[in-house]
């Protein structure tokens, strides 16, 4: 009974691990800051701080899947933005649709280089971020663009009103209960062993427990839309991972390529997409990021690949590819952006910050291995 | 010629888990003296020789090893490299881009005094010195990229004579050569032995066996079949003590009414996926059979898995001829079209080509098959399931439960879980290579019956093995392939192993 008891306990801390430490990381925080950190006001902050690099996290869990690395991101959000802030005139929607397809051909550039001329991701991306961040200076000749359209700024400024959000939560939530009841029976009639009551309990109590969490907070000034963004291209990462041929193939490619071509999948045209969709991301991410500065930067979004590829990892998906989920990469870049909040509270010099955080992927890398 | 004993073994066992690789192995060695090592795909030589490289090390076999009629334990192969045996493996070990001499005396090269600085005059000359002995025309400034496969071969022996080796392990050393070079390896090894240097020559090439060694020692099974004076010796007499294996009572072959042919194969070549102008597969036509087992037997470096792989559009090289599917020419360059074609390949390394060891059972079943299972995009959940459960069932996989991650399987399992990756896809051909490697007995048969059922359903089974009884068991019909070339058609019932194994080791009718 001991044996099985602590096997239940392993196998909880292999599923919640990481969101275990993020809470845990939450309760220090908190209680170090003199609960200034846990406030409303507050955490919509982190939230919207998390939502430009939760959106490239969510790209790099795919790129991270399949064995690759994009070292790019950082350049491209840059890029993306200022493209975004240069193509203001030809309106807010002209634009978005611009800068997304800046963004995928981006992507798809290194997409290519990556399948056609097997060229390692980390070479061909190291050399997009610098051709990025160049491209970012000449076209902005070095100066940071600004006066971007009210309706452009909406993408991280504005908020859905708290009443609409609760609604959309709540019904959200009720949605995501009944789906999960649905499959659970629907195994329980295909005679597979559900899982124990114990562990169930434990799903239903986190569920209610986030759905509180969450209502509370937009009952503050509602959602901001930034997040709701980055909110949706979770959701739809791991319904595309979980859900589609795309998604398996992905897993596929990254734990054995080869038995992968020799089963039919085209592994090329999945790397390709992957790169793509990378860009498209950065450009989202790059776009949020321009709104919310309402202008776009040529030094902006330095370093923000290592924050997504930390994300990533923290999250617990492998770096050689093939194992891994959305949603540890989005508890990653919690854990980050949590990191990167209470330093700034508790007045701890940027220098130091940057140590702190190395330690901190550091430390999770080494967890990850543990557990296996 | 009374020759000394130089090294002799006795009653060397070797066990991997579930199998006995080795069993009560003794042979010897004289000095100067060229022994020819033969043996069916399997059948220990490689172990024995990992043995003697002290690559598998002293305790993890049990047996003695005498040099000189001094017991000797190797537990690194620097001891055994020490005592004095080197071994020359099929895939050389050398530095392309380091000169000869480097990689002669690489790791203890001459330095100026203590300094720790490389003399380059002082290499250069031993180099030379070693390399005239040796009667090699090879500059030792050279780099040995720009060698041929041949001459990088004698480096490595030049290389092996420097370190003083009394015994020379060739293994296969001919596979990669031409004509000309295996003539010059031969004229070398003839100096070496006048030299006193004893040999041990790994081969699959009876014709070079009789050619060069002077006594044969036959390995079967992991068990020393016997051993004779290489001019005793008759290809007949040596190909009996090869195979001879017994046909256990273990397969449950079912002939079913065979009908049309759905694969042709003409003239097909297949290019050596390195080597320019070289061939792995030449000239080969056959046919295969809805309801029918066409078996292919070939030595390692026959050119089976290759001929297989080029059909299902998935060799790195290219390939010339056609390919025929239900009469339609077709010209297959994926292994995606290749599934349309109603083609599937059951690939010889399940580790490594076969599945997604980090995924689930399930997950691996449906690979191939996923677009049947899918709405645009959208996998659905439920038809799937329905596969994995009709494949899981029907194969009889043991599985915790299909999200069980396959790599934790048994082998027999997993190689089912390869099995029922293909038969998801409905194929109208199915080809297998080597489908009960490493498989143990019980999931064999289970593998044979799912054979029978395929063909039952009326696919043609086209199985290449390097089991024997496992050929002459199973299959409707026997292709014998040797250096590329189809060189035999048995039908069921013609054929025994002596048969077999006389063409597969370039036998002719002529002979």
């Amino acid at each position: 009974m001991g044996l099985k008891k602590k096997f239940f306990q392993q196998a909880l801390i292999k599923k919640y691990g990481n969101l275990i430490g993020l809470i845990t990381l939450v309760i220090i925080v908190t209680i170090l800051t003199r609960g200034t950190f846990f406030t409303q006001r507050n955490l919509v902050n982190v939230l919207r701080q998390v939502s430009v690099n939760g959106i490239l996290a969510v790209g790099m869990t795919l790129v991270i899947l399949i064995g690759g690395i994009d070292l790019s991101v950082g350049s491209v959000v840059a890029l993306t933005g200022i493209i975004a802030a240069m193509s203001q005139s030809l309106g807010t929607i002209p634009a978005i649709i611009l800068t997304l397809i800046a963004g995928a051909i981006i992507g798809g550039w290194n997409g290519f280089f990556v399948t056609k001329f097997k060229i390692p991701p980390f070479i061909i991306t190291l050399g997009m971020m610098t051709i990025a961040r160049g491209l970012c200076l000449v076209i902005s000749k070095g100066q940071a663009i600004s006066g971007l359209n009210d309706s452009f700024l909406d993408i991280s400024e504005s908020y859905i009103s708290p009443p609409v959000a609760i609604t959309a939560i709540v019904l959200g939530f009720l949605v995501l209960a009944f789906f999960t009841a649905m499959q659970k029976r629907k195994k329980r009639l295909n005679g597979q062993t559900s899982n124990s009551t114990i562990a169930g309990i434990m799903n239903i109590l986190l569920i209610f427990a986030a759905a509180a969490f969450t209502i509370w907070l937009v009952s503050y000034r509602g959602l901001p839309m930034g997040a709701l963004i980055f909110l949706v291209i979770a959701f739809a990462g791991m319904c595309v991972l979980r859900r589609t041929r795309f998604g398996r193939y992905v897993y596929a490619v990254g734990g054995n390529e080869e038995a992968s071509r020799l089963s039919g999948i085209n592994v090329k045209l999945v790397k390709f997409l992957v790169f793509t969709i990378m860009g498209v991301l950065a450009a989202v991410s790059g776009m949020v990021l321009a709104a919310r500065l309402n202008a776009g930067v040529p030094t902006a979004g330095v370093m923000f690949e290592l924050d997504a590829i930390a994300s990533v990892v923290i999250g617990g998906t492998s770096l050689s590819g093939g194992y891994g989920s959305v949603g540890g990469s989005i508890i990653g870049a919690f854990i980050i952006g949590v990191l990167n909040n209470g330093m700034q509270l508790l007045h701890i010099p940027s220098f130091y910050q940057e140590i702190v955080k190395g330690i901190i992927i550091i430390g999770a890398v080494l967890m990850d291995r543990k557990k296996k | 010629m009374e020759n000394e004993i130089i090294l002799e073994t006795k009653n060397i066992i070797k066990d991997f888990p579930g199998v006995r690789a080795l069993d009560n192995v003794s042979f010897y060695l004289k000095e100067g003296e060229v022994l020819g090592l033969v043996g069916e795909n399997g059948a220990g030589k490689s172990t024995l020789m990992k043995i003697l490289s002290g690559a598998y090390p002293f305790p993890s076999y049990s047996g003695e090893i005498f040099w000189k009629g001094k017991k000797c334990e190797f537990s690194r192969p620097k001891d055994s490299e020490e005592t004095g045996i080197a071994i020359i493996y099929q895939e050389l070990n050398l530095i392309p881009k380091l000169t000869v001499a480097e990689n002669i005396f690489l790791g203890r090269e001459p330095t100026v005094g203590k300094t720790g600085i490389i003399s380059w005059k002082r290499l250069f000359n031993q180099a030379k010195e070693l390399l005239n002995l040796l009667n090699i025309s090879i500059a030792p400034d050279e780099n040995i990229e720009n060698l041929s496969i041949g001459k990088q071969q004698m480096v490595e022996i030049a290389k092996a004579l420097s370190y003083d080796a009394r015994i020379l392990i060739l293994d296969e050393p001919t596979s990669a050569l031409t004509d000309h070079e295996i003539e010059s390896l031969f004229k070398m090894i003839n100096s070496l032995r006048e030299r006193g240097v004893s040999m041990v020559y790994i081969s699959h090439k009876l014709d070079e066996i009789f050619e060069i060694t002077d006594r044969v020692t036959v390995l079967r099974d992991g068990k020393t079949v016997g051993s004779k004076l290489t001019a005793e010796l008759t290809r007949q007499e040596l190909i009996a003590k090869m195979v001879g294996r017994d046909i256990k009572d273990m397969y449950p072959k079912q002939t079913v009414q065979i009908n049309e042919a759905v694969l042709e194969v003409k003239d097909f070549f297949v290019n050596h996926p390195f080597l320019l102008g070289e061939k792995v597969v030449r000239e080969v036509n056959f046919q295969a059979r809805k309801g029918e087992v066409l078996g292919i037997y070939g030595l390692m470096g026959s050119g089976r898995s290759e001929l297989l792989t080029a059909i299902f559009g998935s060799f790195p090289a290219d390939s010339a001829g056609e390919v025929c599917i239900e009469g339609k020419r077709t010209d297959i360059r994926s292994t995606h079209q290749a599934i349309d074609y109603g083609l599937g390949l059951v690939t010889e390394d399940r580790k490594l080509f076969g599945l997604v060891l980090g995924m689930g059972v399930g997950e691996n079943v449906t690979l191939s098959s996923l677009e049947k299972l899918s709405w645009y995009q959208i996998i659905r959940k439920q038809q799937e399931h329905e596969v994995i459960e009709k494949y899981t069932q029907s194969l009889k996989i043991k599985t915790p439960s299909s999200e069980t991650t396959v790599g934790t399987l048994s082998g027999g399992n997993q190689q089912k879980v390869v099995i029922a990756k293909w038969l998801a896809t409905d194929p109208k051909i199915l080809l297998l290579d080597e489908p009960t490697r490493g498989v143990d007995v019980g999931a064999k048969v289970e593998i044979y019956q799912i054979i029978n059922g395929l063909t039952k359903k009326g696919v043609a089974v086209v199985m290449v093995s390097s089991d024997l009884p496992e050929i002459l068991g199973m299959s409707d019909r026997i292709l014998v392939m040797h250096e590329g070339r189809m060189v035999k058609e048995f039908l069921k019932g013609e054929s025994t192993q002596e048969k077999i194994m006389f063409y597969a080791t370039g036998g002719n009718d002529g002979s």
